[in-house]
């Protein structure tokens, strides 16, 4: 297993890469099959990289903020075919970056949704790109103190996402040939996956707010409020937002949420 | 590269390109233009198939990933002057106006019922979350579902 060759992508659900192919986003030469050789399913607290939303969903053994994180991300034909780990690589949602404009993640030197249209952008950490990680699962997984195992090692969830500066645009710290084969998780007490949206069911997360209690106190992730998904260590931590004038009203949903994800898991 | 699938109980082959969708082989090289392709982003579920049993958007998964599977459009569902009953749901409770949604739905609805056969509303509602229709508020595409679901 491992050793994609240069030019070649894995592609698990296809769900995020197949447009991104398309559109000229990404590149790639050969394209390989990850669902032939990444793990699937569910074992205890290790999760199979190539295990697909819905049977996450699906599955009583998984906490409830996991569980919500999935039901209510995408659509269940997205969420039929997209995979654990693909969910946690996929790219930006940032429009300026999917219509090609020549920003700072694409290797430019302007953050075009800074100056511009910037109403689902981040409050954390946006002075370089100012993008909203859009994965409710790794808000979900954060809160859970996830570990993720690769083809070369194993680390929290939080190292395999990196902030972008002018030596490297990725946003995720992981080799071209490595792939991710497991997720563990620590069972939580209880936990709640709380998500903004725009309209009921079915769009990317405003905001979204996990919460899980553990022996040692509530642990919280976030998404929707950073370029990378995002932990606090307490509410307290919102002070330090930095929110852009069209994001100012996301600090006000994520305290909310925050507020009522912490009561909802009895912290 | 060549492929070889079952599209609606038969077996076919198509050449295609490796980037090239299912949705694209269907309708171009399959001669199955009943899947619609309106937004190809996974957004709208117009497109919306059987891929081994399971409810997929025919628009993001790759034709060189069906190869060797079995795929059921809206075609497969019944046949010419002898409609699904989902099908004639639709029809009875006037669900169809441009009728862009309606092969997705159809599938959909085909599938949800499959899995629940006596659905309660917020499972319809949930089932059909992934496809859009501009057209007609959805209210008469819940009253097809309970009409076929009885
Ligand atoms: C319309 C739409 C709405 C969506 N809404 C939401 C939402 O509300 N919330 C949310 O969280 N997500 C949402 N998503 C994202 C969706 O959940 C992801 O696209 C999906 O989970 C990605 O999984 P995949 O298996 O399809 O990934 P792929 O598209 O196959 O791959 C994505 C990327 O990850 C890489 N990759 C995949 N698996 C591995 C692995 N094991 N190791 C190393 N690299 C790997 C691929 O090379 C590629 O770069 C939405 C997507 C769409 C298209
Ligand atoms: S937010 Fe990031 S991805 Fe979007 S325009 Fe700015 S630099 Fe590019
Ligand atoms: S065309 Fe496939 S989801 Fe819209
Ligand atoms: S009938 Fe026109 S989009 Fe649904």
């Amino acid at each position: 297993m491992g050793a994609l060759g240069n030019g070649t992508r894995g592609l698990a659900g296809g769900t995020d890469l197949v447009p991104l192919l398309r559109d000229g986003l990404v590149a790639a030469d050969r394209l390989v099959d990850l669902r032939r050789v990444i793990p699937s399913g569910i074992d205890g607290t290790a999760i199979g990289a190539g295990t697909t939303l819905a049977e996450l969903e699906a599955d009583p053994q998984i906490p409830d903020a996991l569980r919500e994180a999935c039901r209510l991300a995408a659509s269940p034909q997205l969420r039929n075919m997209g995979t654990i780990g693909g969910n946690l690589l996929q790219a930006t949602r940032c429009w300026y970056w999917r219509l090609n404009y020549p920003c700072r993640l694409h290797g430019g030197d302007v953050c075009h949704a800074r100056e511009g249209q910037h109403r689902e952008h981040a409050i954390f950490a946006n002075d370089y790109c100012a993008s909203a990680h859009p994965s409710d699962v790794a808000a979900a997984l954060l809160a859970l103190d996830a570990t993720v195992e690769t083809t070369r090692a194993a680390g929290p969830l939080a190292g395999l996402y990196r902030l972008p500066d002018d030596h490297d645009r990725n946003l995720v710290d992981l080799g071209a040939d490595e792939l991710i084969t497991r997720i563990h998780y620590e069972r939580p007490e209880q936990s709640v996956y709380l998500k903004a949206m725009d309209r009921k069911r079915w769009a990317f997360a405003l905001v979204g707010v996990a919460a899980a209690r553990y022996d040692d106190g509530v642990r919280l992730g976030l998404a929707g409020v950073a370029p990378i998904p995002w932990r606090l260590a307490s509410l307290d931590d919102l002070e330090q937002a930095t929110p852009l004038p069209g994001t100012a009203y996301k600090l006000e949903l994520a305290r909310a949420l925050g507020r009522r994800a912490i009561a909802a898991v009895g912290g | 590269m060549k492929i070889e699938l079952t599209v609606n109980g038969e077996q076919r082959e198509a050449d295609v390109w490796e980037g090239e969708s299912l949705l694209f082989a269907l309708r171009e090289k399959l001669g199955l233009p009943g899947s619609k392709n309106a937004c190809e982003q996974g957004e709208c579920g117009s497109c919306s198939v059987l891929l081994d049993g399971t409810l997929v958007c025919a628009c993001l998964v790759l034709a060189a990933q069906a190869d060797g599977h079995d795929v059921v459009t809206v075609e497969g569902l019944g046949a010419t002057g002898e409609p699904h009953p989902v099908q004639e749901a639709f029809v009875e409770a006037g669900a169809v106006q441009c009728g862009f949604c309606t092969p997705g739905l159809v599938v959909a609805t085909v599938d949800l019922l499959a899995h629940s056969p006596q659905p309660s509303e917020d499972e319809i509602r949930e089932a059909l979350s992934g496809n859009l229709c501009r057209c007609t508020g959805y209210a008469k595409i819940f009253d097809a579902v309970r009409l076929a679901a009885q």
